[in-house]
């Protein structure tokens, strides 16, 4: 169990009839001993290429990547000591569940009484132990996926590399077994990469998530600081259910402090921040007539009265779409001005289609973002800081 | 070039070569008097001519000790008509009753089809002798229609289970779907199932024709010189005075080429990808 | 009279019996969502009531006529499937033109009508390609087009956002309702993502095991499920669901035991006392607390799981007492995980017969 690093790793597949194809640019990042970290994005975007890189399927074109200090590039996957659960399962037909599982330990030449408890306690944990007598060609894509998961999570190794290990389960297991399996990477300190194209579970279950685009990093962070501090608009929209509200608007003239214009049907909505800290920083940064895009995140708006307190860069009033209750939240859909956004409020809001409701913008959780370059300009009114967090640039800026 | 690929073409030359090369001889040898052929030792370089063809095509085989007629042209009509004949009267039964084995679940369906692929495992020889007596009796014997019908023993099971498997292979949903826009099982049938297994009705069709066409023995046993393929035609080569190499030569080179010709024409309905992405994707 | 009145309906496919003695009864423009997990029989039900699979038993009727002797082609129902079923060999223009080719409309009309469906779907710009150039959200689009042409009695949607990728499904939950109620018709909408049966159904059926277990508005079902199995499956993250016995207080009320603390049940029925039965408490009834002050139950942290707009956390406590805590917002783990608590409110909790399963009123 140690810490991985990759140093300026590229991977370009060669082909004689489609040229050459730029996978995986120039990625660069760390994770601590015993962290999990999720290579996130759409299919393409180079992060199923980047787990078969570090498991040796792949070759690395340029850079190095390290497993503690040793370099692995040109070992063979058998030789990195690396657990891999794929995503195509991969288990032996012939052999039972139990015994699947229990070949990652034989290596280990441990007693037998042992193996037969360490199954089963994972078996536990992913809800298989039913089946630890089956064989795998009986079993439900969601079992098959489950077993393969045991399989690679049970081998002792410095690294565990999980291929979208929750795909084929149905929502309400993948809920449970989301908790469970955090839960054990935990507890045994693994050092753990899992790739997946769906930021819930990316948000869920890593300490650290790598947001990939076109083989392009987009941001590497917590989920707070993706969250919080998106990069560039591609971060801001793909993080959060729903995604954030992203209205284009301008900078506006305004000789008290800052004021943005937010772009729709009609007449432009005026957000204002007057002068103070904040404002003036983004007022020196902002010229007037700047395309900008501003954001903020469905939770984050205020409704109803403007509390006591809370600096408030706008107020107004939009009409209610749609309101879902969900048990535990509600998502409201709402038109301002021609512009589509969502609410969300932790208990039921007493608002039907057509209804007005009055809404908040708290300063704090503004985003406001270059809308040509798309990367972000402030975070609630601070400047975005590139130390805190890397902020590469997006596959276009590249010029590649 | 890497030394890689340099390998690689060797090595596909080679191979090459070891299942064209005979092609490639019989081919000469079509174009060469007997005398050249049976030179020893033998010489790729040797005037050409065409005397073999003409013979064949004329129906008067020329040798030494006189002059054979062979009616070439008719054997190779004969070829085409039982070959072609087979294989439609296959379609006609075999496609519908693929689909009926495909979607439709009823008692000894399993048994039935795996009796009918039985008929492809039957030693021909051991049908044919008591084949031969009923065929007298009914007067089948030298009749194309004789001769089609016990071909299906051949093609029957081919296309049956070739085009099974297709059907099989188009998810139901899509003919359910069908259905519910107000068409009737009829017009399901004929307008999605035969065109999304147009691949495997096409390559089973293809395929039961190569091996109706090159058929021998049944229609050596049941039939006569009148509906005689080219594969029984050949016997005639064999003559009092000596086999005509040269003229058997040309009459393979102009066998293989119908088939060819089936090939290619079939070639672009054997599409790859049937769900050709109309499903999740 | 229902519009679409479903009486025990049962049907097997070999040896196993995929739907048994199932009623349902839907009342003509309703929205119901038929909730279950993978295996239940939803889509075999769907089958059965459009007619192109026929039941061993029981009956289908709509606006009260049997279909017993109607062939699919004329029960005016319509399905939009999981897997799309696009015709590949046509264009997505002849797709959705499908069920008006076969009333056989005059041309003019078929492509103002199919132009028309296109536009409130969002699909006009893609009307001449073929399937396999249309990308997943596009295909299903084009399902539906098709599927509403015709202004079907009954529209049958078996789980269509299940193949869509997570950022679309979030757009079309929002926006499928809308163009649904312009079309004014009756619709059943199968689904296994509980989030979606909240948010979409005017009353969702939870199915399990080929039966149906409950019926009724979503947020009922969400506060009162009926029994042990839909407790599990409605929620994200599930509600937990611990054994316990209630005891009478020496004060007069009820109490429950979880682990070693013992907590005022005020719900709690009277004829469970003394009795072993299982508690539910929803996860945002748990309320995480960051100190051990005050009235509480101490916990240990075991894991945090940010879920977009909460966070869920597991913790534990003495007397192997396992939870799931539900805290609006995103909170990441502290190192301190052991001065941790949590306050647990009864009101909300339901009880839980352990032997039948059978919530307790």
């Amino acid at each position: 169990m140690s810490s991985l690093s990759i140093s300026n790793v590229n991977k370009i597949f060669r082909s004689s009839n489609r040229g050459q194809v730029h996978a995986v640019r120039d990625l660069s990042m760390r994770i601590d001993d015993g962290q999990i970290m999720a290579l996130l994005g759409s299919s393409g975007c180079g992060k199923s290429s980047t787990l078969r890189m570090i498991a040796g399927f792949e070759s690395v074109t340029s850079g190095e990547i390290r497993v503690g200090e040793k370099l692995i590039n040109r070992l063979e996957p058998a030789a990195r000591n690396v657990a891999m659960a794929f995503e195509a399962y991969a288990l032996y037909p012939p052999l039972t569940v139990e015994k699947n599982i229990a070949f990652a330990l034989l290596r280990n030449k441990e007693s037998a009484a042992v193996i037969k408890r360490k199954v089963a306690e994972i078996a536990q944990r992913l809800e298989i132990t039913d089946l630890l007598q089956r064989y795998p060609t009986g079993l439900s894509g969601g079992q098959q996926q489950r077993v393969s998961l045991a399989r690679a999570l049970i081998r002792p190794a410095d690294l565990y590399l999980l291929d979208e290990p929750m795909s084929q389960l149905e929502p309400q297991l993948r809920a449970t077994l989301r908790g469970r399996i955090k839960e054990y990477l935990v507890e045994h300190q693994l050092t753990t990469v899992f790739v997946t194209h769906d930021q819930t579970e990316a948000i869920a279950m890593a300490d650290r998530i790598a947001v990939m685009d076109g083989g392009v990093l987009q941001q590497y962070g917590t989920p707070r600081e993706l969250e919080d501090e998106p990069a560039n608009l591609f971060v801001a929209s793909f993080i959060g259910e729903p995604p954030m509200n992203l209205l284009a608007g301008s900078v506006a003239d305004s000789a008290d402090g800052l004021a943005l214009d937010i772009h729709g049907e009609g007449e432009p909505i005026r957000l204002h921040m007057p002068q103070g800290v904040h404002s003036d920083a983004m007022h020196r940064e902002l010229a007037t007539d700047r395309q900008v895009t501003v954001g903020i995140r469905a939770h984050r708006m205020l409704v109803g009265e403007q509390p006591a307190g809370a600096a408030s860069a706008g107020d107004f009033v939009a009409r209610v779409t749609s309101n879902q209750w969900l048990g535990d939240q509600s998502h409201i859909g709402l038109d301002i001005n021609g512009n589509r956004i969502f609410l969300v409020t932790e208990n039921p809001l007493d608002a039907h289609t057509g209804d007005q409701v009055r809404l908040h913008w708290p300063v704090e959780h503004l985003h406001v973002f270059d809308s040509k370059s798309t990367n972000a300009l402030f975070h609630g009114g601070v400047p975005r800081s590139s130390a805190a967090t890397r902020t590469p640039q997006t596959s276009e800026a590249l010029g590649a | 070039m890497s030394i890689r690929s340099l390998l690689r073409a060797l090595g596909l030359l080679a191979v090459g070569l070891f299942f064209l090369f005979p092609l490639f001889w019989v081919l000469m040898m079509s174009f060469m008097t007997n005398a050249d052929i049976l030179r020893s030792p033998p010489s790729l370089i040797f005037e050409p001519t065409v005397s073999n063809y003409t013979s064949l095509l004329s129906g008067s085989l020329a040798s030494q000790v006189g002059t054979l007629n062979v009616d070439y042209v008719q054997n190779l009509m004969n070829s085409f008509i039982l070959a072609a004949g087979s294989v439609v009267l296959s379609l006609l039964l075999a496609v519908p009753a693929a689909y009926a084995f495909a979607r439709f679940r009823f008692r000894g369906g399993e048994n039935m089809a795996f009796t009918i692929l039985s008929f492809k495992f039957a030693p021909p020889l051991l049908v044919l002798i008591p084949l031969l007596g009923y065929f007298r009796q009914i007067g089948l014997t030298d009749s194309y229609i004789g001769l089609i019908w016990v071909y299906q023993l051949i093609t029957l099971p081919l296309v049956l289970w070739i085009v099974r498997g297709y059907f099989e292979d188009i998810s139901e949903d899509v003919e359910y779907a069908y259905r519910l826009d107000g068409h009737s099982w009829w017009e399901t049938f004929t307008r999605i199932a035969l065109p999304l297994a147009r691949p495997g009705i096409a390559s089973a069709g293809l395929l039961a024709f190569i091996f109706a066409w090159n058929n021998f023995i049944f229609a050596l046993v049941l039939g006569s010189s009148r509906v005689q393929p080219v594969t029984v035609g050949a016997l005639n080569f064999v003559t009092a005075s000596g086999i005509q190499y040269g003229q058997i030569a040309a009459a393979l080179v102009l066998s293989i080429l119908p088939t060819l010709a089936v090939a290619l024409y079939a070639q672009r309905f054997l599409v790859q990808g049937l769900s050709l992405g109309a499903v999740k994707g | 009279m229902s519009y679409l009145q479903i009486s025990n309906l049962s049907k097997s496919l070999g040896r196993a019996e995929v739907i048994r003695g199932l009623d349902l009864a839907m009342d003509h423009g309703e929205f119901l969502v038929v909730f279950g997990p993978s295996g239940c029989g939803k889509t075999t039900l769907l089958r059965l009531i459009a007619g192109v699979i026929k039941a061993d038993g029981g009956e289908v009727a709509i606006a009260g006529e049997s279909m017993a002797e109607v062939e699919p082609e004329h029960r005016g129902v319509a399905m939009a499937f999981q897997s799309f079923a696009l015709y590949p060999h046509f264009s997505a223009f002849e797709n959705i033109a499908s069920p008006l080719r076969a009333d056989g409309l005059a041309e003019r009309e078929v492509k103002q009508r199919v132009q028309e469906v296109a536009g409130m779907l969002r699909i006009t710009n893609v009307l001449d390609h073929m399937p396999k150039e249309l990308s997943n959200g596009q295909k299903q689009r084009t399902s539906l087009a098709r599927s509403l042409i015709r202004r079907p009695r009954v529209l049958l949607l078996d789980d269509p956002l299940r193949n869509v990728d997570a950022k679309l499904r979030y757009e079309m939950r929002i926006e499928l309702p809308e163009v649904l109620r312009q079309f004014e018709t009756t619709v059943l909408y199968v689904t296994q993502d509980f989030k979606e049966a909240m948010a979409l159904g005017d009353r969702v059926a939870v199915m399990l095991d080929g039966a149906i277990r409950q019926v009724d508005r979503p947020a009922n079902i969400y506060r009162r499920p009926a029994d042990l199995d839909v407790a599990r499956l409605f929620g994200d993250p599930p509600m937990n669901l611990i054994p316990t016995r209630p005891q009478r207080h020496n004060g007069g009320g009820i109490t429950v035991r979880l682990g070693e603390s013992v907590l005022d049940a005020p719900g709690c029925p009277e004829r469970l006392l003394d009795r072993e039965c299982v508690v539910g408490i929803r996860p945002e009834d748990v309320h995480f607390l960051d100190s051990r002050e005050g009235d509480c139950l101490p916990v240990r942290l075991e894991a945090v799981m940010p879920l977009n707009v909460r966070t869920a956390m597991l913790v534990t406590a003495p007397g192997a007492l396992e939870l799931t805590s539900s805290a609006w917002d995103i909170r990441e783990a502290r190192d301190e995980e052991n001065d941790t608590a949590v306050r647990i409110d009864l009101n909300g909790a339901v009880y839980f017969d352990p032997d039948s399963g059978q919530r307790v009123q």
